[in-house]
């Protein structure tokens, strides 16, 4: 059995037959119907990446969580050829890692192994993806696993504050909806339903596959083709896109006995293809930093505060904030916010800004996965994985005035959330039109 | 003849000039890790890499939660804080941060049980300029009253954004049990009231105590070059003064007592949305037991396997989501714990079998030949997977550097292919084969009246 070990140390070192011919420039492909865009890695990791496009758009609310459900299915519940048992047990002798995600706009299913343990690897992948078995054993007690994940997830206030702002800013619409479910909704899927669920979504008209790694052409369209033959053909996905733009401040708050408060506002922002995106990326990277500045620093309101532009099927921009000084903390927010409203940004900070934004895309291309994460982000949300590659040039061409000018269109009326104890904030202070809380009975978390 | 004089001139020639260089002995290093120690004392390695036209630089410090006795608790990592506030070319806030901007930098700082790291990445043109910035923050700090009011609520921000987190609670209750008198030494995060009380004097007596070169490490990883990284590094943090003292002999860190019996504990809090268990022992050190450290983490990644006794018993029979099982090297004591997401019906039966399952680690058949060498395997794969980041490549080099040593880092992948059942079997049986250790659960008023975990979460 040692000498597994030393084998794949050996072949790890000597030059690779996968990648002896690979290409060293990216580049796409169509293999049946499906578009396939593969980028060289110049490293001994391959990353792929099949996207089923739709996200929330392809359940209704009442069966949100499905798709997650159905995804974590694919690598739990067992394939054709092996039981779960057998498939986890022969990526872990070559610890390769097959799993997915489901998010907003879409779902994800990946891999990610050494290139040399690509050929052990990629049967199971495209055996979880195309053909699963989803026995119903292993299916409750993964569906046991998605509720205690969501109640997991319920106790970390910065996700718990994330999903409750979604929920208020978006209701009756799709981003209302949480690809994680609800614990009422997800205990009740059935094996069935979830099976023909995602039957429903495995098409080749919803699929896009990324791959990161440097192999050799021939092989991967063979293998790809194989896999893809498996899955019937679908019309092509629509994404509808919807612009969030809510007609006044709100406030909204829900008390949680935590050591403080967190705070959390969404409004909306540019979709990706609009003239504004790229201006408003820089707005609000500018703005952050400000906002970090004058809380943290200047005020030290809060240890982590956040903001950032969220571009998706509906763009949001998000601010966050846990501090025990709410007020406090929403006045400093209005005079910056109002101040660079009436003065606008420096060109000095855009042209920084600029640089600051070339280094974290950079930074975003160090891992295969990431490399992968954006070729699929730009392939969805602009349908151009290349913007990947050219962003850095795009952003070198906004104006300062550009910047100005989004930034005072974008910031308007924020749906503002409130998680913690309701008699340190004057809601009045957020949305002018709210009522004060009733006087909280809040006590502090136990600990023994 | 005179070849053979010639072979040897250059020979003592190179001794003298390896000698002149450095004064110090190289130590192992992976292909394209180049180190120099400086006169100073200032240990400076460069990391060739140009997977992006990136730079990333690290300064790490042996400084962290071990040093804190109770009325320093936490102050480390205020310090670390401070660090991004003031100095003598950028004397406020604002200042810094422009020039963060201006070098369009990523930039954050950790504090550790045993070490405290400060890292910027910026493109790799500016290194010059990043370095000069590195080191105006590091050997130039301003610390005033009025700049460490404002700081810290922040920290205690920090602080109170963890207790706002069930996990974190457990966690601590748990560290507070295992380490007892000296629990300050293994918390970084550290007190609220010293914290709130911190002052600028006590800034300074960290500063003297434990920044200087002779207690630090320069990491400088990414699209550079390494003779011209050395000769930058030289001139800018060349004058830099040595202590004339070894900080970590002059202060020493007192011996943690090892734990005398079992304790178990029940927290209950609205917060825990789920039940969270956590069991912890005290394990090997790299001082006392280096081989243990590098057995344990073969062990752990054993356990992780789907195929182990642990990951059957436990989450494919559906008594819990999740179950982690982990080691950490320390230079004093790493602990080894279990971080358990049960199934909340099932939380006694899930316990039970925890306890079945540790006192079954030692038992033949407990894992097999196969599992040991598809553990290495994972180890091996996990070396190639680690360096992918290159701007994460410093931070877990440091960690090492602070913790055991850089010829263990070095070695660590090459280790792990050696250890044999044997190890594993002295390190169990040494460490956690009927050894106490501590077991808390945190869990809600409402599943705590139903499940009632008080009733066999106990030493039996």
């Amino acid at each position: 059995m040692k000498n597994r070990n030393i084998l794949f140390f050996i072949i790890s070192l000597c030059s690779l037959s996968l990648q002896s011919v690979a290409q060293s420039e990216p580049y796409e492909m169509t293999i049946e119907g499906v578009k396939v865009i593969v980028h060289p890695s110049h490293n001994q990791l391959i990353s792929v990446v099949t996207v089923i496009k739709g996200g929330v758009q392809n359940y209704p609310a009442e069966k949100q969580g499905i798709e997650g459900l159905a995804i974590r299915a694919l690598t739990e519940c067992g394939t054709v050829n092996d039981d779960k048992n057998s498939f986890k047990d022969k990526l872990d002798k070559v610890s390769g890692q097959v799993y997915g995600n489901s998010m907003m706009d879409y779902a994800t299913f990946r891999l990610n192994c050494v290139l040399t343990d690509f050929d052990i690897v990629w049967p199971l992948y495209s055996d979880a993806l195309t053909s699963p078995k989803f026995d119903q054993k292993e299916f409750l007690r993964i569906r046991q696993d998605a509720v205690n994940m969501i109640r997991d997830s319920e106790s970390d206030p910065q996700n718990a504050i994330d999903k409750y702002a979604k929920k208020v800013a978006f209701r009756g619409k799709n981003y209302a909806k949480d690809p994680d479910g609800t614990e009422a909704i997800v205990a009740k899927l059935t094996v069935d339903e979830t099976k023909k669920y995602y039957k429903s979504v495995l098409n080749r008209g919803k699929l896009l596959i990324v791959v990161v790694g440097d192999i050799d052409r021939n092989l991967l369209q063979e293998n790809i083709a194989a896999m893809l033959k498996k899955i019937p053909a679908g019309p092509a996905f629509n994404n509808k896109k919807e612009a969030y733009a809510p007609a006044k401040a709100t406030f909204s708050s829900t008390k949680k006995d935590l050591a403080t408060n967190y705070i959390q506002g969404i409004t909306g922002a540019p979709l990706p293809g609009t003239a504004d995106y790229n201006a408003y990326q820089l707005a609000m990277n500018i703005f952050s930093n400000k906002h970090f500045l004058d809380v943290r620093s200047k005020n030290g309101l809060s240890y982590a505060p956040g903001a950032w532009f969220a571009g998706g099927s509906t763009s949001t921009t998000n601010i966050i904030v846990s501090t025990t000084e709410p007020d406090k903390y929403k006045k400093v927010f209005d005079t910056l916010v109002s101040k660079l409203k009436k003065d606008g940004f420096t060109a000095e900070e855009v042209k920084n800004e600029k640089a600051g934004y070339v280094t974290s895309v950079y930074y975003r291309q160090e891992t295969n996965d990431a490399q992968a994460n954006s070729l699929v982000n730009n392939e969805v949300q602009f349908g151009n994985w290349k913007r990947s590659i050219t962003i850095k040039e795009e952003i070198n061409k906004v104006t300062l005035e550009q910047v100005n000018a989004v930034f005072k269109k974008y910031m308007g009326n924020i749906t503002w959330v409130y998680m913690g104890n309701p008699a340190k904030v004057n809601p009045a202070l957020y949305a002018p039109t709210s009522k004060p809380l009733p006087k909280s009975t809040v006590t502090p978390a136990k600990k023994n | 003849m005179h070849n053979k004089q010639s072979t040897m001139y250059k020979l003592i020639y190179s001794i003298f000039l390896l000698a002149t260089i450095s004064g110090f002995s190289q130590p192992r290093l992976p292909e394209n890790y180049y180190w120099q120690k400086m006169d100073n004392g200032l240990e400076v390695v460069v990391i060739e890499n140009n997977k992006v036209p990136l730079a990333t630089i690290e300064i790490a410090v042996k400084n962290g939660a071990y040093t804190e006795g109770p009325e320093f608790s936490g102050l480390s990592h205020l310090f670390e804080h401070m660090f991004f506030k003031a100095n003598n070319d950028y004397p406020d806030q604002e200042k810094f941060i422009r020039r963060t901007e201006e070098l369009g930098m990523i930039f954050n700082g950790t504090t550790g049980e045993e070490k405290v790291n400060y890292y910027f990445t910026f493109n790799n043109d500016s290194l010059e300029a990043g370095l000069k910035f590195m080191n105006s923050a590091m050997r130039f700090p301003i610390y005033r009253k009025e700049d460490m009011e404002k700081e810290n609520p922040v920290v205690d921000g920090e602080f109170q954004r963890a207790e706002s987190n069930p996990q974190f609670l457990l966690y601590f209750e748990v560290q507070k049990k295992t380490w007892g008198d000296l629990f300050t030494r293994k918390n970084p995060i550290g007190d609220h009231v010293i914290i709130n009380t911190a002052t600028p004097e006590k800034m300074m007596i960290i500063k003297d105590k434990y920044y200087y070169p002779n207690n630090s490490i320069l990491v400088i990883c990414g699209d550079v070059k390494h003779e011209a990284a050395f000769q930058l590094a030289n001139k800018i943090f060349g004058s830099w003064k040595h202590s004339g003292f070894d900080p970590h002999q002059k202060y020493p860190i007192p011996e943690f007592k090892p734990l005398t019996k079992s304790d178990y504990f029940v927290t209950v809090s609205s917060i825990a949305a789920t039940p969270y268990m956590m069991y912890q022992w005290e394990g090997p050190d790299y001082r006392n037991d280096s081989a243990a450290t590098v057995a344990a983490d073969v062990f752990s990644t054993l356990v992780g396997l789907n195929s182990s006794k642990w990951q059957q018993a436990l989450i494919d029979k559906g008594l819990a989501t999740y179950a982690i099982f982990q080691y950490q090297v320390l230079k004093y004591v790493g602990p080894v714990y279990a971080f358990i997401a049960p199934n909340p019906d099932k939380i006694k039966e899930c316990h039970e079998e925890i306890m079945k399952q540790v006192a079954e680690f030692s038992k033949p058949g407990y894992f097999t030949a196969g599992q040991i060498e598809d553990a290495k395997g994972i180890l091996l794969r996990n070396q190639i997977r680690n360096t992918e980041k290159p701007s994460s490549i410093p931070n877990q080099m440091t960690n090492y550097w602070a913790s055991t040593s850089l010829d263990y880092y070095t070695d660590l992948t090459k280790n792990y292919q050696n250890v044999t059942e044997a190890d594993i079997r002295r390190y169990i049986d040494k460490y956690l084969n009927n050894k106490p250790f501590v077991a808390g659960i945190i869990i809600n008023e409402e599943m705590n009246k139903k499940y009632k975990p008080e009733a066999y979460f106990k030493q039996k």
